[in-house]
């Protein structure tokens, strides 16, 4: 029998683990694809990750607010987003393990940035 | 077309009155996905709901278990949820979803199955590639 599961409260929020074990975000949307075009029943077909795109779920003024905010603090011309295709899923549970590496997704290099921006304010040095 | 398009759009039927707003997707297991390996997931069907606190937790689902407080909050507001398969569906646009027949035609949304809010990490893995 098919399994069934419901998106948002099974995959939506869910932390990814690369394959290294090291952790690569959270499922911040995910793509469906609309295999003909044609409202038929749509696949999922990525995981999308990364700033923009969680601030792009709040459909309000506050959420295209902290869209613009997130591409200030990421280079010029750099990813926003990762999007993870879904035959790079190996697992879904409690959290969801990739095939892939934390490190070949593209909003890591901007987690990255934020993270050394953190990493500057007095104390940061203390965090576990 | 994104999950976070359909959550939360307003699904009006074909005489033009509010079901309610878009909750959450069911998605059922389909394989192969495309060019890949293992079962892929394709959508069956929206849940559609006018109280949303209960639905993010899954209260609105029948089978979730939980702390007995909430279950006994969300128990005591009933399941008023619809279940729309997606054939029904006539239209989508600027997050609203149109569809054919109305309101009470929509069934309860059927239970997955138990869903623990509170699934350990080691058990909680319900679906491995191979």
């Amino acid at each position: 029998m098919a399994r069934r599961l419901d998106a948002a409260l099974e995959l939506l929020d869910r932390q990814l683990i690369g394959n290294g074990g090291t952790l690569a975000g959270k499922v911040d949307d995910l793509e469906l694809t609309d295999p003909g075009g044609n409202l038929e029943p749509p696949r999922v077909t990525a995981i999308l990750t990364g700033p923009a795109v969680l601030a792009g779920r709040l459909h309000t003024p506050v959420g295209r607010w902290l869209a613009r905010v997130a591409a200030r603090l990421l280079a010029p011309g750099q990813d926003q987003l990762s999007r993870v295709p879904f035959d790079q899923v190996e697992a879904v549970g409690a959290s969801i393990r990739l095939r892939v590496a934390a490190g070949q997704l593209d909003a890591g290099a901007g987690e990255a940035r934020v993270g050394r921006l953190v990493g500057r304010i007095p104390g940061a040095g203390d965090a576990a | 077309m994104r999950l976070s398009e359909l959550l939360g759009a307003e699904v009006v039927d074909e005489h033009g009155h509010t079901v309610g707003k878009v909750h959450d997707l069911r998605l059922v297991e389909e394989g192969p996905l495309l060019g890949g390996v293992g079962p892929g997931l394709r959508v069956e069907g929206l849940l559609v709901g006018r109280r949303a606190l209960g639905a993010r937790f899954g209260f609105d689902r029948g089978a979730v278990r939980g702390p007995w407080l909430l279950e006994a909050v969300f128990g005591s507001l009933g399941h008023e949820g619809r279940y729309l398969p997606w054939g029904r569906i006539r239209s989508i646009q600027a997050r609203q979803i149109r569809i054919t027949g109305t309101a009470g035609d929509l069934p309860s949304p059927e239970p997955l199955g138990e869903v623990p809010l509170h699934r350990k990490p080691a058990e909680g893995s319900w679906w491995i590639r191979k």
